[in-house]
């Protein structure tokens, strides 16, 4: 089932949603992108500074709120429930894994509301960004499954695939005209044509196996004096779950919030425990836990390679640590 | 239980951190009821001795009179806080340490001949510190999170690490990518990286972030093309007492 939406009238599809949700959308900032709000829908954005997985995790999110004195306790939740338009297929790869984490054993009320309630309006990459190698993971160029709504660009308007029966909803409110089956074969054609020229991959091919024999690599000492353990790769990479919890209290000192904020492995805090114990003192172990737990913890755990080839990591590196080029030396080869 | 007394002591410094104290004012009317500052001479006309229960100290110690006096302030508070940069580190005189006093002293002075003046350090130079509050000036928030941790019992979370973890969570583009040297990779976080968020370089006037990796940070600066004496001069700035950063001073100075 596949329509077409003239690019004019993306607009229209954003106000649309508004009606009943908060719209993210890829806008412009300086020379960068971001998932945000307001603004312009800069839909041929090449990446975003933080992955739109913010929509669904906030960066910051005050869980509930008590009384100290009481007692009480009050569930904080959403007004009104978040829509994404504009999501790249390496990005929506990343909220299947993290509804993995989220969803599974352990349900996160959170973060399952948002999802559940959420609607996501993805994009097809006719472009392949500089850093991606999201081939590496069949997370891209072209999305296969979980968006409501799925563009391509044909240049003076988008292929529209539906993907759920919400999806098709709100196709009908719009009132798009149905798409030729030259639009499909040209959607098609453009996403084949991006895929072969994705320059970076990732060989995955006896990779879990390699890397369970590369756990005391010398390289992870390398990378050690040369990565700053600022913990940005955390930040901007769309399959980073693990959050912080703290307390804050009101002046008052009886009322106050309990809130959560995103965290981050490469810091030298991230495994600290009481009087002062930390299970990753050194560098390298803090960055041999982040590729591991990419491509081989989460292999174990929930069958999948926990990385979708965003290219984010290394694109906002200072020092350029790319997982790319760490496979290669762990591999012997480059 | 007795309200806690608190004080508020100066040394070498401008004052914007204790201004940043009557900035929460209204903020603190709420706690005050909780607190009580009873020496505060940039704040109010009547001050008490101690002993206090709180000490915030603002400003480094540069010369012998300071010295002993810092250590009667610590004598006389239970709890002790080094409030802002130049009582964490020396602050931004403290870049002078790099330069013998003699050769420094009659640039600023004429009559030199008197001075007692010593190299400039933050207060742990000279006391046990209990809590150190960083930025230059130190951040309200933060204050405050100190203050309430202080009387409910507990430690208040302030972020140890870099600043470019709160500079991309605030989606602000990279300087650093960019070609401006800004020391947010190995500065201590914890101000919201007000300063990138607004376009202008981190200075590291928290000094270095707990992890901080000066060798890689510094070896990134000379690929950009930062000359040596620029590079001593920016470690210089603020928190050159503190090792890491002085290692780097030593080396390109």
């Amino acid at each position: 089932m596949a329509f077409v939406l003239p690019k004019s009238e993306l607009r229209r599809v954003i106000d649309e949603l508004s009606k009943d949700y908060r719209v993210f959308r890829p806008v412009a900032k300086g020379s960068e992108f971001v998932f945000d709000e307001e603004g312009e829908p800069a839909m041929d954005y090449d990446t975003t500074i933080l992955p739109p997985k913010k929509a669904f995790l906030p960066p910051e999110e005050t869980m509930f709120t008590f009384k100290r004195e009481t007692f009480h306790v009050e569930e904080v939740t959403d007004e009104k429930p978040v829509a994404v338009v504009g999501i790249h297929p390496c990005d929506l790869r990343a909220l299947h894994l993290l509804d993995k984490v989220f969803t599974g054993e352990f349900v996160d009320p959170y973060y399952m509301r948002r999802r559940q309630s959420g609607f996501v309006v993805a994009i097809n990459c006719v472009k392949p960004c500089e850093h991606g190698f999201c081939t590496s993971f069949d997370a891209g160029p072209g999305a296969k499954e979980g968006y409501d709504l799925l563009l391509t660009d044909l240049g003076d308007k988008y292929l529209v695939e539906v993907g759920s029966d919400r999806g098709k909803s709100f196709v009908d409110r719009l009132g798009l005209d149905s798409a030729s089956s030259a639009d499909v074969e040209k959607a098609k054609e453009l996403v084949e044509e991006a895929a072969r020229s994705m320059a970076r991959r990732i060989d995955t091919h006896g990779l879990v196996e390699l890397l369970r024999m590369r756990i005391e690599h010398q390289h992870w000492a390398e990378l050690e004096a040369r990565c700053l353990s600022c913990g940005l790769c955390n930040v901007v990479c769309p399959t980073c779950y693990c959050y912080n919890v703290v307390d804050k209290l009101d002046l008052g000192l009886n009322e106050g919030a309990r809130i959560r904020t995103w965290d981050s492995c490469l810091l030298l805090e991230f495994a600290e425990v009481a009087l002062g114990g930390n299970f990753r003192r050194e560098r390298s172990a803090r960055i041999r836990q982040r590729i591991l737990h990419k491509l081989l913890h989460f292999v174990d755990q929930y069958g999948e390679f926990g990385c979708v080839g965003c290219g984010r990591c290394v694109k906002y590196c200072i020092k350029k640590i790319d997982p790319v080029e760490i496979v290669e030396v762990l591999r012997g080869g480059a | 239980m007795a309200k806690p007394k608190v004080a508020i002591f100066k040394f070498a410094s401008c004052g914007g951190c204790q201004l940043q104290l009557l900035n929460i004012e209204d903020k603190l009317l709420d706690i005050i009821g909780a607190i009580d500052i009873v020496y505060f001479p940039m704040g109010k006309s009547e001050n008490l001795e101690g002993p206090y229960d709180v000490g915030l100290v603002e400003g480094a110690i540069t010369c012998a009179e300071e010295i002993e006096r810092i250590k009667k302030v610590r004598a006389s508070c239970r709890i002790l806080v080094a409030l802002g940069a130049c009582a964490c580190y020396g602050g931004i005189q403290s870049s002078r340490n790099w330069m013998p006093q003699r050769e420094l002293e009659p640039k600023v002075y004429e009559h030199w001949e008197a001075l007692s003046s010593t190299k400039c350090f933050g207060i742990d130079e000279y006391v046990p510190v209990d809590l150190h509050l960083h930025g230059c000036p130190v951040d309200r928030e933060e204050l405050l999170e100190v203050i309430k941790g202080l009387l409910m019992g507990t430690r208040a979370y302030l972020r140890p690490h870099s600043v470019c973890m709160e500079c991309k969570l605030r989606e602000n583009e990279c300087l650093f990518l960019k070609g401006i040297p800004c020391m947010g990779p190995v500065a201590r976080a914890g101000c919201g990286a007000v300063c990138p968020s607004n376009g202008a370089p981190c200075s590291a006037c928290r000094g270095p972030a707990n992890d901080a990796n000066v060798e890689s940070f510094v070896e990134s600066l000379k690929e950009m093309g930062i000359p040596d004496e620029q590079i001593a001069r920016m470690f210089r700035r603020d928190a050159s007492t503190a090792k890491p950063f002085a290692k780097v001073v030593s080396m390109y100075g």
